[in-house]
């Protein structure tokens, strides 16, 4: 069983069985790992905001870095109309970055390859970036399938695209991560399954593959982290600046 | 490299379980999916409140502090960059001030300073004049002096000498009178 790649992702229940209404929202490992990486945040954030120094030190420099980094981001695609939204999207990026990390340690879990989590958080995005858009500009906001400068005879069929481009787009942002996540912790323990069975003559060139994999999945946490973040920035500007 | 590839492919089927029935995507077990959406949403609530309510807003405080602090600190500089300046031109000015001045005083103190010689030196020369015209007066009243006292001298003399030689005493007013014929014949000589 410990050679099933796949085997990682498997959520168990932890503790006591809870059912609401015939639901099962039992607290799972999953569940546990989320707890974990909101409290890293948090402490982190706490550590790292706790003294006001002028001349800061390791953590608060950090903490400063990344709200600098989330707010340039946020600030170079949505404009300044998108500064409401920077606590949401400061808590988005944090939150994918850390469970993206945390899952890298061994045996941890990784909350962000399960597609059900990242499907909520797309939809959550993709609905309130609705709703927003909606808001900000009424009725005139469905112009966002019709764009400018199109010829009529092309703009039926741009438009039908624009819609399927729209709709997929919750699909497409959490796919993205789930699958990242997924393949490639997957590819770690198949390679560290490697190391394991051709033993100590040949298992050093899948070890050599490991340690690689493993910088690269922490490339590949934090990029996806970004892209998550970066993206929803993107939905939030199309919202909020209508240019088409 | 292609024999390499699918003995890799090989090796990950038999070691793998890959093909195994159990070994599905865990992630499409709806079982729990309930359970992951609830904690998903609880967590993330909790954590979005505390970084909106506490953690941003020291955050933030704190850069803007640092931002203020760097700004007021860059004025300041440069306040007392200008204020020094000025204060450098300022002493600039109250050098070239003092030089001139100097300049000025110098030149009036030569000023009167040549004046005083002037009028010191005009005074002397007066003064000096005067003296030599009183010592001329003076000499010219010995002069005249001492041709009287001359003319008494050499009439006792001159009575002396033709006593002596004649033994007879001449008439003084004619000895007198004789001296003073040749006084008055050869004074112009003398004054």
């Amino acid at each position: 069983m410990a050679s099933n790649p796949m085997q990682q992702f498997t959520v168990h229940r932890i503790g006591p069985e809870i059912k609401i209404a015939g639901i099962d929202l039992s607290f799972t490992n999953a569940s546990l790992f989320m707890v974990i990486s909101a409290a890293v945040i948090i402490l982190f954030l706490f550590i790292g905001s706790k003294e006001k120094k002028i001349i800061p030190n390791k953590l608060q420099l950090i903490a400063e870095l990344f709200y600098t980094f989330v707010a340039k981001m946020i600030s170079d695609t949505a404009g300044s109309k998108a500064k409401p939204y920077f606590p949401f999207i400061f808590s988005l990026f944090m939150f994918v970055l850390f469970c993206n990390m945390i899952g890298m340690l061994p045996y941890s879990f990784t909350v962000t390859s399960h597609i059900i989590v990242t499907l909520i958080m797309a939809l959550f995005i993709f609905i309130a970036v609705t709703i927003i858009g909606f808001i900000k500009h009424g009725f005139k906001y469905l112009s966002i399938f019709v764009p400018s400068g199109v010829p009529t005879v092309l703009l039926p069929l741009i438009t039908i695209i624009e819609i399927i481009s729209y709709l997929s787009r919750p699909v497409s942002l959490s796919v993205r991560l789930f699958a990242n996540m997924m393949a490639g912790h997957t590819m770690l323990k198949v390679f560290g399954g490697f190391v394991v069975s051709l033993g100590i003559l040949g298992g050093w060139l899948p070890l050599g593959f490991s340690v690689a994999l493993t910088g690269l999945e922490i490339l590949v946490a934090f990029l996806q982290a970004y892209v998550f973040a970066i993206l929803t920035c993107i939905y939030l500007n199309d919202a909020l600046n209508l240019h088409h | 490299m292609k024999r390499y590839l699918r003995l890799l492919i090989a090796l990950v089927a038999t070691n793998t379980d890959l093909f195994a029935a159990e070994a599905g995507m865990p992630q499409l077990d709806p079982t729990y999916w309930a359970s992951q959406a609830f904690w998903l949403i609880l967590v993330f609530s909790i954590l979005y409140i505390s970084i909106l309510k506490f953690y941003l807003p020291k955050i933030k405080d704190n850069l803007d502090n640092r931002e203020n602090k760097i700004k007021e600190d860059l004025e300041n500089a440069n306040k007392f960059k200008d204020q020094s300046e000025a204060k450098a031109k300022e002493y600039e000015s109250i050098l070239e001030k003092a030089k001139k001045e100097v300049l000025k005083i110098h030149f009036e103190s030569k000023i009167i300073l040549d004046k005083d010689i002037k009028s010191k030196k005009e005074s002397m020369e007066k003064e000096i004049e005067k003296e030599i015209l009183k010592a001329q007066k003076e000499i010219l009243e010995l002069k005249k002096n001492s041709i009287s006292s001359i003319q008494n001298i050499s009439e006792s003399i001159a009575s002396n000498i033709i006593e002596n030689i004649s033994g007879d005493k001449l008439n003084e007013s004619s000895i007198k009178a004789t001296v003073d014929d040749i006084t008055k014949k050869n004074i112009n000589k003398y004054l």
